[in-house]
């Protein structure tokens, strides 16, 4: 150390000397270096799941603001506030502190609902980013465990958002409360003993409350953390997967590092979505309590539902026929019990399960980086949309009666509806999900094999009219393509191969001149190809395997390991040195 | 409307034009006292303008007057307004509701004991006369002026009796209270804060947004259709009008927290967070991840 | 180094310096290293951790109308946001001070209803155009560089060599060998797993007694009042109505398996009705009392049709038809609504003449048995 201290090139500057000091205590130059050189994938889709985590962010910041203020006591008190409806109104303490979270606290409504806006982003971001993951294989080996550490999140997710659902103790959510309570009760055998364990005794008592908030602020937060926090170390040790593509093997990341690009984007990308949770929650009011009401077990209202991630099981416990199983000895098990524990419990264990069934299935053990387009598994695709449109089905049926009421549906025919199509519409989903990648892929291979149509008709000398196709690559005696498809999108538009001017751009009318795109593009010469001639195409997408790029690049001949020579890191023990 | 406020005239024109009051009707009639009433408390709220107590009391006086007379005709001696409403009974009326309004099997119910309450909300609504045989009568606007109302109404609690409309502050009630009374009794159908919702098989609680005091009162006390009926050893006049009171504080309250989106709760939030939320950040990251 | 000392038996240490971590420290010299411009220092160790950098395309040449476009849209987009942070902050502290008061109540000003609408947007612009112009910001201005990752397998050096270790370990531990050791310690994890999960005992209760799923507070002669607490006679309710009604006991209102559906037939429903076997004196001439716990899972059911005679829980749809006993007609319901047996005292207020003779709410295993 005393070396690096009085060695040519040691800093001058006061940040230099100032992180001099850190390593020389830390030892964190190197860990460092090797995180701001991660290289990340370009792709748009690779950020779905860090919408996810920043949701996660602004419901940790705004969940702790939030319990400054919100007492989760269920005695009763006689409401005093600044909202006149409600005064002299008995509530219970959770409900009165919210009202006087969102009324009495500078600002507070504004935390509070960006804090339900955020919650909703955040499982619809897990969602979102799940169905990348599923469609394009990414969770294929070795990322089963993050595929695992996935679910458990979703799920976990799911718990938590209910258990804040229910924390102000309003009459919508009390409602959700009371059917909770009759899931647990649905329990067969155990199902009265949980129900005590759960709520301290009979419905509602007044312990929920207390319970899940501690649930709600420590327990589930705390193990989310834990888990997120491993979830992005095993993707850091594992590096990204990537979509095929010019240069782009199973044994390398292309794409820009950390720092600064990345960085760049993935700040930009959170401080969009902290933008987009404001936004909402102070232009859209959300969970106005107050309008509500306090919990009380004799009323209710018209069109009750939970927040739209439970709601596919509020649906299918309405379209559930009405089954209750009776035992010897005058036991049953209550109709509830099916759509509300065991379908969700299936749904979430196959879900879990998805990638060892498949590689049981297909009998593909191999590590896979690579990741695949869903139009080249179509069994895999089509099975995603089959669960895909049975969700949406069970999604819908949540919210049968405002649909029914909003689009002058009958009730009893939505419920017809939604049973049915529980049934019929996946399979179809299915069939044409299949018949539509098979398409798909048959028209990519046509490409290949013949070119890009390129709408030029030529008459031919005896008459007869041809279309004159471009060859994407060297071909044949008979004109067919050699090109072989490597899982890479095929280019089906001239001007994605350079044969025309790229599209100007513009959304609704153009914002560049054609003639600044022409000029731009002459003095374009970019790419992989341009600057390394051996990483020259053999295919249309994937090079000869084993064409490591880096291979003989490395600044130490003689197989040194690469992570500054701890024999762990890499591998091969290190020659004997002069 | 419910405030204190200068620009109260001003607001009870446009609950006027919201209930399609399209044109004033003649002096002396119920629904005319009614509308009397109902400014007359606009202007109580105005106590210390000393010139409207005038107008306050001459309202009363002119109601006190008239109103038992259009109602305590003495049966025989057929009122103006009784024949005018006999004409138009007979008119639009009689096919479905017989012609002693005893009703006509499987068309249309007895008119007998609906009292002025039920034909004012059913006629003022526009739900009466039904344009076909269905469900459910939806509200539509009027197709009787209000002086044809009254005529009605005159007609139809002269032959039938019932219920009679009720008279006063409709919204002389206690705020908190009406909101307990509205959530044990009301929102079961009509949804916490008043915006309907669907029954069974395509049957529906309607909206109650652009109904005005006395068709909400009239509904409790005639049970329209499928609602029940709240008498008044049920909800007292003071429970039903502490009720009105909540309704249509809640209904003409600003949302403090942004947009609305209908006040229906997880539905609509979910599709805007889906719709909104999910698609602005898909666009974005589109975005970022687009070459420069 | 002030404090060596290399006395026999002191703890200073040499003021030779030790090793460095040897790899590239081995490899390059400072003096090496101090000769690299910081481009290809930046490369080299790129190059360490498995990363080439295969092409930049540089950002704007500096001083080009382009750069100085962007920079300009970058910067405006920066000044907007911080702009809107202000705005927030004016918005936030000025409310009740130079601004209306921020309070929002019934009928108060226009100001503090766009209270909170104000500081989203505000909040939102300065995120959002910050966010932007940093993503405008690499796009833009920062060059764009194509790098290549290795990817690497785990290693069957690591594997091995830490294989070793622990079977080594467990070897020497001899726990293979030593039986009872093995066993005492499965003794011990099992005792020990379970004392630590034995608190959680605290939170079983047992639910049988007092059999509080299948009783209510509704007992012989307990008047049924309304909310308010008075109770109600034959004459107050019309036919076709609906009240909902407590049991006359403190805190009835707010019970949560007692409320109770009253209501008051139609001739018409009065003429078909059909009540449950064994159930037909439970009413009170044209009056029905249900329990208004739905049995599917709880909820209040109370949207009353009067003219189709249906009970609709808003929760799942179930409907009942009051006509044939509360039996559920559709959804998933499978149990009719309890009836309460009511009848009038001596004063003419109706009371309920026992409790509900089934539980009320939803089913649960045992619930046949009780």
């Amino acid at each position: 150390m005393a070396r690096t201290a009085t060695a040519p090139g040691a800093p001058k500057t006061l940040a230099g000397r100032a992180a001099l000091e850190v390593d020389d205590r830390l030892i964190v130059a190197g860990p460092l270096r090797r995180t701001l050189n991660k290289v990340f994938p370009d792709h748009w889709s690779f950020l779905l799941g860090e919408i996810a985590l920043y949701s996660f962010v602004i419901l940790l910041l705004t969940g702790t603001y939030l319990t400054f203020f919100f007492q989760a006591s269920m005695t009763e008190v006689t409401y005093d506030g600044s909202y006149a409806p409600l005064r002299g109104v008995d509530m219970s303490i959770a409900y009165a502190s919210t009202l006087d979270l969102s009324f009495d606290v500078r600002g507070g409504l504004l935390i509070r609902q960006i804090h339900h806006w955020a919650a909703l982003l955040f499982v619809a971001s897990i969602i979102v980013h799940m169905l990348r993951i599923f469609f394009t294989g990414a969770f294929r080996r070795p990322r089963e465990t993050n595929w695992l550490i996935g679910v458990a999140l979703l799920v976990l997710a799911l718990v938590e958002g209910m258990t804040g659902y229910t924390m102000p103790d309003d009459l919508l959510s009390g409602t959700g409360l009371r059917i909770i309570s009759a899931i647990i009760l649905s329990i067969p055998v155990i199902g009265t003993w949980a129900h005590w364990a759960v709520f301290g005794g009979d419905f509602v008592g007044d312990l929920i409350i207390g319970r899940f908030y501690i649930v709600h602020v420590l327990l589930i937060p705390a193990i989310i953390l834990g888990l997120i926090a491993v979830h992005l170390l095993i993707l850091v040790k594992q590096k990204h997967t990537q979509f095929p593509g010019p240069g782009r093997t199973e044994h390398n990341v292309v794409g820009s590092r950390l720092f600064p690009t990345f960085a760049g984007k993935a700040t930009g990308l959170l401080l969009v979505v902290f933008g987009v949770c404001a936004a909402l929650g102070g232009l859209v009011q959300i969970n106005p309590v107050w309008l509500w009401g306090p919990y009380n077990p004799a009323q209710v209202s018209a069109a009750s539902q939970p927040d739209w991630y439970v709601m596919f099981l509020d649906g299918s416990t309405r379209l559930f026929p009405a089954w209750d199983i009776y035992l010897p000895g005058n036991y049953n098990i209550p109709a509830l019990f099916w759509p509300t524990l065991v379908l969700p419990g299936i749904l979430f264990t196959l879900l879990a399960l998805y990638p060892f069934i498949e590689r049981k299935l297909t009998g593909d053990t191999a590590s896979h980086h690579l990741l695949q387009r869903p139009r080249d598994v179509p069994v895999r695709t089509s099975l995603g949309v089959m669960a895909l449109a049975f969700y949406v089905v069970l999604l819908l049926s949540g919210g049968n009666d405002v649909i029914a009421d909003k689009f002058d549906i009958s009730l009893n025919a939505m419920t017809w509806i939604g049973r049915i199509g529980l049934i019929i519409l996946p399979p179809i989903a299915y069939v044409i999900t299949y018949r539509i990648c098979l398409g798909l892929q048959q028209h990519d291979r046509e490409v290949l094999e013949h070119g890009i149509e390129t709408g030029v008709i030529r008459r031919l000398p005896h008459g007869e009219f041809i279309e004159v196709h471009q060859p994407l690559g060297p071909v044949d005696e008979h004109g067919h393509g050699a090109l072989a498809y490597g899982g890479a999108p095929v280019p089906k538009k001239m001007n994605q191969v350079g044969g025309a001017r790229r599209a100007i751009r513009g959304f609704f009318s153009p914002i560049e001149e054609p003639a600044a795109v022409q000029l731009e593009q002459a003095g374009e010469e970019r790419g992989l190809a341009s600057t390394d001639p051996q990483r020259e195409l053999t295919s249309s997408g994937r090079p000869a395997e084993g064409g490591r790029p880096s291979e003989g690049g490395r600044p130490s001949e003689g197989g040194r390991p690469s992570e500054g020579g701890r024999p762990s890191e890499g591998g091969r023990p290190q020659e004997p040195r002069d | 409307m419910s405030t204190t406020n200068p620009q109260s005239d001003t607001q009870l024109d446009e609950g006027a034009r919201r209930s399609r009051w399209s044109r004033r009707p003649a002096e002396g009639t119920p629904a005319a006292a009614a509308r009397a009433r109902r400014r007359s408390k606009q202007r109580r709220r105005l106590a210390n303008v000393a010139g409207l107590m005038a107008g306050l009391v001459l309202t009363g006086a002119l109601y006190s007057t008239l109103a038992p007379g259009a109602q305590a005709a003495p049966e025989g001696s057929e009122s103006s307004a009784e024949a005018a409403g006999r004409e138009l009974y007979e008119r639009s009326c009689i096919s479905c509701h017989g012609e002693n309004l005893e009703g006509v099997p499987n068309r249309g119910p007895s008119l007998i004991g609906v009292g002025e309450a039920s034909v004012y909300f059913q006629v003022h609504t526009g739900r009466m006369p039904l344009v076909r045989q269905q469900a459910q009568g939806p509200d539509k606007p009027a197709i009787f002026s209000d002086e044809e109302i009254d005529q009605l109404m005159a007609y139809v609690q002269a032959n039938g009796g019932g219920p009679v409309l009720p008279s006063g502050d409709l919204r002389d009630g206690d705020l908190a209270a009406g909101g307990e009374l509205f959530r044990l009794n009301c929102s079961s159908c009509h949804n916490f804060v008043g915006e309907g919702g669907a029954l069974s098989s395509g049957k529906y609680a309607p909206s109650l947004e652009d109904s005005n005091d006395l068709e909400i009162y009239a509904a409790m006390l005639s049970g329209p259709e499928n609602m029940p009926v709240f008498g008044d050893n049920q909800l007292t006049p003071e429970d039903k009008r502490a009720i009105i009171n909540y309704v249509q504080t809640i209904t003409d309250m600003p949302d403090p927290g942004g947009a609305g989106i209908g006040r229906i709760g997880p539905v609509s939030e979910g599709l805007v967070i889906w719709v909104v939320g999910v698609a602005a950040l898909l666009f974005g990251i589109f975005w970022m991840g687009s070459k420069a | 180094m002030t404090t060596h000392d290399t006395r026999p038996g002191s703890t200073g240490g040499a003021d030779t310096p030790g090793p460095l971590y040897g790899g590239p420290d081995d490899d390059y010299t400072p003096e090496q290293l101090a000769a690299l411009p910081p481009e290809e220092l930046d490369r080299l160790g790129a190059r360490y951790d498995g990363v080439e950098i295969l092409h930049v395309e540089p950002g704007p040449e500096p001083g080009s109308p382009m750069e100085k476009r962007a920079v300009r849209q970058v910067g405006l987009l920066f000044a907007l946001a911080g702009l809107s942070a202000f705005a927030f902050c004016v918005v936030y502290a000025g409310a009740g001070w130079f601004l209306p008061d921020w309070q929002w109540e019934l009928g108060s000003s226009t100001f503090s209803t766009l209270y909170t609408p104000l500081l989203g947007l505000f909040m939102a612009l300065a995120f959002t155009f910050f966010g932007i112009g940093l993503v405008l910001y690499t796009k833009k201005l920062l060059p764009h560089e194509t790098a290549v990752q290795d990817k690497h397998d785990g290693s069957h050096f690591d594997r091995v060599t830490t294989g070793a270790t622990l079977i080594g370990g467990l070897h020497n531990s001899g726990l293979k060998r030593r039986k009872l050791l093995t066993r005492s310690l499965v003794f011990m994890g099992g005792g020990l797993g379970l004392m630590l999960v034995a608190p959680l005992g605290g939170l079983i209760k047992n639910p049988n007694r007092g059999n509080p799923l299948g009783t209510t507070e509704w007992a012989e002669g307990v008047r049924l009042v309304r909310d308010d607490g008075t109770p109600i006679r034959p004459g107050d309710q019309v036919p076709g109505s609906l009240e909902t009604v407590f049991p006359a006991v403190p805190g009835g209102n707010h019970l949560s398996d007692a409320a109770t559906m009253l209501i008051r037939l139609r001739p018409a429903q009065q003429a078909e009705a059909v009540p449950r076997a064994g159930q037909e004196d439970f009413g009170y001439g044209d009056y029905v009392a249900y329990s208004k716990i739905c049995t599917h899972a709880g909820c209040p059911v109370s949207l009353y049709e009067q003219e189709t005679s249906r009970i609709l829980c808003p929760c799942h749809q179930s409907q009942f038809d009051v006509t044939q006993g509360a039996k559920p007609i559709f959804g998933p319901a499978t149990r009719s609504l309890p009836q309460l047996p009511i009848t009038v005292d001596d004063e003419g207020f109706f009371v309920a003449r026992s409790d509900y003779i089934e539980a009320v709410g939803p089913t649960y295993w045992n619930r046949e048995r009780i």
